[in-house]
């Protein structure tokens, strides 16, 4: 029988919504199309080249090495590309996704990428155009909702913050706004007015987004109601804390 | 504005936190609405601050233009709003006008709100404060401002003594 990755224990939605993130397997619910994603990432302008830091591998004449021989390099690696960064920022209020499970579902489905994780706020540096397809799986999937995650290369801390009335998550700089029922994003993810209105869709409900979360919240499911995922906190707990301790 | 005869330590202090950050359209109707009412002596809005421009990162010194920083008006006074409405805190002069004030948050907020009575301005003088205002500094504007920001464009006379 073949081996099946198993990634996260319990059996509450939201435990199986957190398998979903880690092993990639998300349902795809929008699309943001490649001309769009350069435009509110802004590291350069759509439909231009990627601009590169060093000439193609295959041009480069690399050195003999094992290692080489047997990782492949991503295609932004190949062609020499910048390495550019994209940065996600949850809300607390039931958003789809959070920080840790970005970066789980960046590490375990993407080569080449680094992934940052902080409290508020998720950043993924790697060559340019392995950062956009990163940046377009998580866009595009049930991991983003247009109006509880947002991209935000600075100024995140809205994601803990009260919802206000619209239910768009509060943002300083006001990158994006609901128009006509739908999110729009008219800034790119730094501040910076862009040519053009972004159209993200329409943000889920408090009832998709309570059934799709990663977040364990006392007001939808507890982390206590999910006996197995305790269990396994505990021994995680426990064991770390064992192997830690060194009596002399 | 406080009736120089009126004792600070007998006023009451509310704190009215919506279970959502108010749209300056709300906040302007809940304003007005708590304007009507006799017996508020100060009142307090908290919330994040919107800045018309960016303050850091790569687009520093862009016009942030935000959908929330509008002016809004109050009996005649206008007021532009520097923050997201996100909670009000209250002076008034007893119980009975505190709950005047519930009865207008259960219209004005229909999407919930926590109502509490505490300590949520300051009465006393702080060593900032009196660094900045000095002895004989105006008592109506205590706990109003930051003592180290600027008191003109933040703190609002509804009704001036005459």
């Amino acid at each position: 029988m073949a081996y099946e990755a198993q990634y996260y224990p319990g059996a509450t939605s939201v435990a199986e919504n957190r398998r979903k993130h880690m092993s990639g397997k998300v349902e795809k619910l929008r699309e943001v199309s490649d001309d769009d994603l350069t435009l509110v990432l802004g590291h350069r302008a759509p439909g231009s080249d990627y601009p590169s830091t060093h000439p193609p591998l295959a041009e480069m004449g690399e050195p003999e090495c094992s290692v080489r021989e047997m990782v492949e390099a991503t295609p932004g690696a190949k062609a020499g590309d910048r390495v550019r960064y994209v940065q996600f920022v949850d809300s607390m209020y039931n958003a789809p996704s959070t920080p840790y499970f970005r970066t789980y579902a960046a590490a375990i489905n993407f080569r080449g990428v680094d992934p940052g994780t902080l409290s508020g706020r998720q950043v993924v540096e790697a060559r340019e155009r392995d950062m956009e397809e990163v940046a377009k799986f998580q866009l595009e999937t049930e991991m983003s909702c247009p109006a509880l995650a947002s991209l935000r290369g600075a100024t995140v801390h809205g994601h803990s913050l009260r919802l206000p009335e619209d239910g768009i998550m509060f943002d300083m700089l006001d990158r994006c706004r609901l128009e006509n029922g739908v999110v729009i994003m008219h800034k790119d993810q730094v501040g910076r007015a862009i040519d053009k209105k972004v159209d993200f869709g329409k943000p889920m409900s408090e009832e998709e987004a309570a059934k799709r979360t990663t977040i364990y919240r006392v007001d939808n499911v507890a982390f206590r109601d999910d006996a197995e995922v305790i269990e396994w906190v505990h021994t995680i707990f426990e064991k770390r804390t064992a192997y830690g301790f060194k009596p002399e | 504005m406080v009736d120089p005869t009126t004792n600070l330590e007998d006023l009451i202090q509310i704190e009215i936190c919506p279970a959502r950050f108010l749209s300056p359209e709300t906040a302007q109707e809940l304003l007005n609405e708590l304007t009507n009412i006799e017996g508020i002596t100060r009142a307090f809005i908290h919330g994040p601050r919107l800045p018309t421009t960016v303050p850091y990162g790569p687009a520093t010194g862009h016009d942030v233009d935000h959908k929330f920083s509008k002016t809004i008006k109050i009996g005649e006074t206008e007021l532009d709003l520097a923050v997201i409405f996100g909670r009000i805190r209250l002076e008034i002069l007893n119980e009975e006008v505190r709950e005047n004030i519930r009865e207008v948050c259960e219209r004005t907020l229909p999407m919930g709100y926590e109502f509490r009575q505490g300590l949520f301005i300051q009465k006393r003088q702080t060593v900032s404060d009196y660094a900045k205002r000095g002895p004989n500094a105006d008592p109506t504007t205590l706990g109003l401002a930051d003592p180290k920001g600027k008191v003109g464009n933040r703190v609002c006379m509804l009704n001036p003594a005459e």
